[in-house]
């Protein structure tokens, strides 16, 4: 008895030397990956944070608004941001891939769906980046026309054009990531009526001198009925 | 060999003005003469001149070179003797060279006969053969020419104590024209040269013929009448002959010298000239299309006489005071070369001598409408002097050669009757005909060239012309036709070379044949015709349908 | 030498047409059939009077009327008026009209006209407005003249005005454009004004055509260009300007075109006008300026109720582009009634100098900056006319010069702000 237990043990303990032996230099490997990966990490996060400040990013963001969004959330700036979250990216990366290494079953279909699943994520910031920008520049252009034209309630009007933009590109950004994708083609379908009130507005934005000209003669009628008799005033 | 019958002869004449004084002296006396003349008409001929026009010769106390007439039947001791004048005459026509000679009718010599019997006596039959006054306010509209030298039309005559009227210089009393005697005498005079062969008259001064109180004295219709009834007395006597107007006046104040065709054959177009020199100057053709435009149609049997110089001042009297300014600004600068409201050069020096201006200048004389008048001279670029007083700094010794006188006469220098032009630029050794006949391309022997292209087609002499107006204004374009013949003419008076398009698609069709090369232009077509002249250059296309 | 792509053929073969020119007039036009006919008019008489010996050429550069104005500006003859006057013309004057290619720009019918200038070798040259209906042959002559004599490069109009006509330039660009550049220029933007052949190339090939201020403020950048090469100018008085009925919408264009077209000049030549101190006066002919004091009805009241409405609406934008000292003063004015307020001439230059620095900056759209400017400056507008509503042309022309001595003094702290000087 005694000796089958201790050969037994001996086998296992073989087995499992065996096995570690075996599995030791993927192991080995799988470190020396996550070391390189921390470096090229660490590398892409300097170089891309170079590269961000030289094109002063961290204004973009803040004319998208998109800097206030994060100081808000206690976050850092757009710069770090993206700086670290390329780097936690390109790190786990390089960590997954070493994990691959190890043979493990299963998960390296699922490594391959999240590297797949990388560009829709980036596409989805991107879209949603710049939809903050356009949501922004627009509804400014909209408020100071609208002020500019002595319109009622141009603030109004700026956050409706702000609201319907951003709508637009937040079921972008959903219909890219493939989050809650139905519902949210439901709701915009929903709120795609008001798109053209924007689509209206912005039309009066492009061609806003003949825009504003009809509209002060439109809403202005009621208010200055009796100043028709004055000059306005001759800037130049 | 008679002359050829023509009875529109001038249409097709080349004229050529020469003083006899100033062309060739025979005898060594200093002063040019017909025998003179006579030996160099060889010389006219090469050139492809067929008519002469005489300046005056006649017995004169030269004053006025000649334009103060003392008597009209002879002809001046200096010059020869009526004999000489009927060789001379016989030579000419055997070269088929037709000759007209002055008449001055306006006025005469104060030492002519007629004058000296018309201011002796108021009783004098020749008394009222003259215009006398015991004021002088009478006709004062008249204006006065000579400005220079003339204070007034009116000079007080010690010897009849009275007044005589004179439009040109004092000792030049004008005739007067409403005394049938003299009408009749002055038919006379012109009848008497008429028989010694003269193809036709150039009659100076034939505005002023007649006066009229509360008038300018120009151009009034008895002077028309005075001038109609000579016209008629030579068709019906002498058919064939010629009188070429000598009126100083706006192209519309020119045209009743035609009348219906039965007054004046040709009269000189005076306000064309200054403006011609004016387009080079301006670099624009504006001023020469302008006044052809202003230029009324004239009969069919008449013809405009065209010069660029004469021995005159260039006058500038049918110009605006703009235009007068500008010209003298451009081409007078030394207020010595300006005289009575004109300028006193001949054509090289206000060209600059630049040959190029020159031969435009020429082409445009030999193409625009009408008959060509050459001053003598001009022909190799002459030079003046405008230090020899009054006119006479255009009227020096013809340069022959580089010799003795320039060729012109074997006297001593000193007796002869003018200075020859002695700077290195114009002078007799640079300027002169022996060495431009030797050098294949001098200036005689292109205009000898010009003249036989422009015979060589009737367009120019008698064709229609109509203007193009291409947009560049640098260019003067413009056909020429007669008949089945088209001519094309492009001057360019700019100083730096031209493109110029021309919309000629009313000759479609046509291959474009340059007059003095034959060489063939592209066909004209349907996009406007683009050519491209180098600084002063002009064509002479011939319009060929084939 | 000049882009010459954007001439079309037609045009450049009616160029070569015309060959060398001494003088060129140019007129932008975009539909003004109204007023072209006798402005051209106009100039041929001024040519013929002044100029009669000159080779000159009329360039007309449209943006695309549907009118006829071009066809007006060609055809416009003077016959009548030549022989009733004796003017005579020695020489062909030319009178050639273009379409440029983009639609209407002030900008674009400039470089057409200075394209123009340089290729026919022009040696003096002048704009003149379509809608100077005011222009006389003798105040052409007046612009033409000096740069034609080779004494100036660059004559500048001065005017008699009604003195609530231009407030945008008696308030804004006249004493800033003094502050800075150092020169009492009283209209650097001019739509007539004449130039110098060397002037006009220099600018021709500045490369700033593409940008925005550049199709539109061209006017202003050729007075500040002339301004930063050292040129000589010099103005004139033409007489007076005629008041033009405006429209309210017409404000923020105009600032577009001249107060984006200043700011936008202040950071290439920021090493030209850093270091000026003060001002001198330019030479001039004739009085510096005039002011005219008829009775006019501005609706005041709506001017202050805009700057009112800006100030509250406009907050979030405002944050971006002022300082919290200058936003917090002009809410504080805002709520005032019309009988207390004011917009100082202190508040002002700070606000306009936080602008510009705002606009160097580009906090936001440079553009919106300009906007965001139309309903404070209305403010200062009605301030304005509430000083000058009864005061003689003297007391006037005090205030402006007040001003334009405030924008001096004040001069130091847009440097400070500038902030990234050069």
């Amino acid at each position: 008895m005694r000796e089958m237990i201790i050969s037994e043990l001996t086998q296992a303990m073989q087995q499992f030397t065996r096995g570690f032996a075996h599995i030791l230099p993927r192991i080995i490997v799988l470190v020396i990956v996550g070391f390189v990966g921390w470096v090229v990490a660490y590398f892409l996060r300097i170089v891309l944070r170079s590269v961000l400040r030289l094109i002063k990013f961290d204004k973009l963001s803040e004319s998208a608004g998109a800097s206030q969004l994060l100081s808000k959330a206690a976050l850092p700036s757009a710069t770090e941001l993206l700086s670290r979250f390329v780097f936690w990216v390109a790190w786990l990366g390089f960590i997954l891939l070493g994990i691959s290494v190890l043979g493990v079953f299963g998960l390296q279909e699922q490594i391959a769906k999240f590297f797949l699943f990388l560009p829709r994520l980036f596409v989805a910031l991107l879209t949603m980046f710049v939809g903050l920008l356009c949501a922004g520049f627009f509804s400014r252009a909209a408020l100071l026309a609208s002020v500019n034209a002595n319109l009622p309630s141009p603030r109004l009007l700026s956050v409706s054009i702000r609201t319907i933009i951003i709508i637009f590109v937040l079921s972008l950004v959903f219909e890219e990531v493939g989050v809650g994708e139905q519902t949210m083609l439901v709701a915009f379908g929903i709120a795609f009526g008001a798109v053209m009130l924007g689509l209206a507005i912005a039309f009066g934005i492009g061609g806003k001198d003949l825009a504003q000209q009809f509209l002060e003669t439109r809403f202005g009628r009621g208010g200055t009925a009796d100043e028709g008799k004055e000059d306005e005033l001759s800037p130049l | 060999m008679p002359l050829e019958q023509d009875v529109l002869w001038y249409k097709r004449a080349i004229i050529y003005q020469v003083h006899v004084r100033a062309f060739c002296d025979s005898n060594g006396d200093g002063i040019g003469d017909f025998p003179g003349l006579n030996q160099k008409l060889d010389y006219l001929v090469d050139l492809g001149i067929n008519t002469i026009w005489l300046m005056p010769f006649f017995p004169s106390p030269l004053r006025d070179d000649g334009y103060d007439i003392a008597d009209y039947n002879s002809v001046h001791s200096s010059y020869g003797t009526l004999n000489d004048f009927r060789e001379f005459m016989d030579s000419a026509h055997k070269r088929q060279i037709r000759v007209i000679i002055e008449m001055v009718l306006n006025h005469t010599s104060d030492q002519h006969p007629w004058f000296q019997q018309s201011r002796s006596s108021q009783e004098n039959p020749r008394r009222d053969w003259y215009v006398w006054s015991d004021t002088d306010t009478r006709y004062h509209e008249a204006g006065i020419n000579f400005v220079d030298t003339e204070m007034s039309n009116w000079a007080w005559d010690p010897v009849s104590k009275s007044y005589y009227w004179h439009r040109f210089f004092s000792h030049q009393p004008d005739l007067n024209y409403d005394n049938a005697a003299v009408r009749e005498e002055v038919w006379n005079v012109m009848k008497f040269w008429l028989e010694l062969g003269v193809d036709g008259f150039r009659l100076d001064a034939v505005p002023y013929l007649v006066e009229r109180e509360g008038t300018n004295c120009e151009n009034l219709p008895e002077t028309h009448a005075v001038l109609k009834e000579l016209r008629r007395k030579l068709d019906e006597q002498f058919p064939g002959k010629m009188l070429l107007a000598e009126a100083n006046q706006w192209p519309a104040a020119l045209r009743p010298y035609f009348a219906d065709g039965n007054e004046f054959h040709m009269a000189f177009h005076f306000p064309l000239m200054p403006r011609m020199f004016m387009g080079v100057k301006l670099e624009d053709r504006k001023p020469i299309t302008e006044i052809l435009q202003q230029t009324p149609e004239i009969p069919p049997s008449c013809q405009w006489c065209l010069f660029l110089r004469n021995h005159d001042e260039l006058t500038l009297e049918m110009l605006t005071k703009i235009e007068r300014d500008y010209m003298n600004d451009s081409y007078a600068q030394d207020k010595a070369m300006r005289l009575n409201l004109g300028i006193r050069r001949r054509l090289a020096p206000l060209l600059d001598n630049d040959r190029r201006r020159i031969e435009l200048m020429n082409g445009m004389l030999m193409s625009l409408p009408g008959t060509p008048n050459i001053y003598y001279g001009d022909e190799i670029g002459m030079g003046d002097n405008i230090n020899l007083g009054d006119r006479n700094g255009v009227r020096t010794p013809m340069q022959w050669s580089g010799g003795w006188n320039g060729g012109f006469s074997t006297a001593d220098p000193e007796k002869l009757y003018s200075p020859l032009i002695q700077d290195p630029v114009y002078g007799s050794p640079a300027v002169n005909v022996l060495s431009q006949k030797k050098t294949q391309h001098s200036l005689l022997n292109w205009m000898e060239r010009l003249i036989a292209v422009r015979k060589t087609t009737a367009a120019f002499g008698s064709g229609s012309i109509e203007f193009l107006y291409p947009a560049n204004h640098r260019i003067l374009a413009y056909v020429r036709r007669l008949g089945e013949e088209t001519i094309l003419v492009v001057n360019n008076l700019s100083s730096a070379a031209q493109a110029v398009e021309l919309d000629l698609r009313r000759y479609k069709g046509n291959i474009l044949i340059e007059m003095f090369g034959k060489n063939i232009f592209p066909r004209v077509g349907e996009l406007p015709y683009l050519l491209t002249l180098g600084p002063y250059y002009f064509y002479w296309f011939r319009l060929r349908k084939i | 030498m000049a882009e010459e792509s954007s001439l079309t053929d037609d045009f450049l073969g009616q160029l070569i047409s015309v060959g060398e020119v001494d003088l060129l007039v140019g007129v932008p036009t975009h539909n003004n059939s109204k007023t072209i006919g006798p402005i051209v008019e106009t100039i041929q008489a001024g040519l013929l009077t002044f100029f009669p010996r000159e080779r000159a050429a009329i360039i007309n550069a449209d943006g695309g009327s549907r009118d006829g104005t071009p066809g007006l500006v060609v055809s416009a003859a003077i016959g009548d008026v030549q022989r009733s006057s004796k003017m005579y013309a020695l020489r062909t004057l030319h009178s050639i009209s273009t379409q440029y290619a983009s639609g209407p720009a002030r900008g674009t019918a400039l470089r057409t006209i200075l394209a123009a200038a340089e290729l026919l070798r022009a040696k003096a040259c002048a704009v003149v407005s379509p809608e100077s209906t005011q222009i006389t042959t003798d105040s052409l002559a007046a612009l033409l003249r000096p740069v034609y004599a080779d004494t100036f490069d660059l004559v500048l109009p001065t005017y008699r005005r009604h003195r609530f006509d231009g407030v945008l330039l008696t308030n804004l660009l006249y004493p800033m454009t003094r502050a800075l550049y150092g020169l009492r220029i009283r209209e650097p933007y001019a739509l007539e004004f004449a130039f110098s052949g060397r002037l006009g190339s220099q600018f021709l090939a500045q490369n700033a055509w593409q940008e925005e201020p550049a199709r539109t403020g061209s006017e202003i950048q050729f007075t500040l260009a002339a301004i930063a090469g050292g040129y000589r100018i010099c103005q004139t008085f033409l007489g007076t300007r005629e008041h033009v009925e405006r429209h309210s919408a017409d404000l923020v264009p105009a600032m577009r075109q001249t107060v984006g077209a200043l700011f936008s000049s202040l950071e290439p030549n920021f090493t030209l006008w850093n270091t000026k101190n003060g001002s001198e006066p330019i030479p001039t002919a004739g009085v510096e300026q005039e002011f005219t004091l008829e009775p006019l009805r501005i609706n005041r009241k709506r001017l202050r109720e805009m700057f009112s409405t800006g100030v509250a609406e406009l907050e979030s934008v405002f944050r971006a582009i002022l300082a919290p000292s200058t936003l917090a003063e002009l809410q504080q004015i805002a709520g005032l009634d019309e009988a207390r307020f004011r917009y100082s001439a202190e508040l002002w230059v700070k606000t306009v100098y936080e602008f510009a620095a705002a606009y160097h900056k580009s906090v936001i759209s440079r553009d919106h900056i300009i906007q965001a400017l139309a309903p404070l400056f209305r403010g200062r507008a009605f301030t304005f006319l509430m000083e000058n509503r009864n005061g003689s042309a003297g007391n006037v022309e005090n205030n402006v010069e007040n001003l334009c001595l405030e924008f001096e003094r004040m001069k130091p702290y847009l440097l400070e702000i500038w902030n990234g000087r050069e």
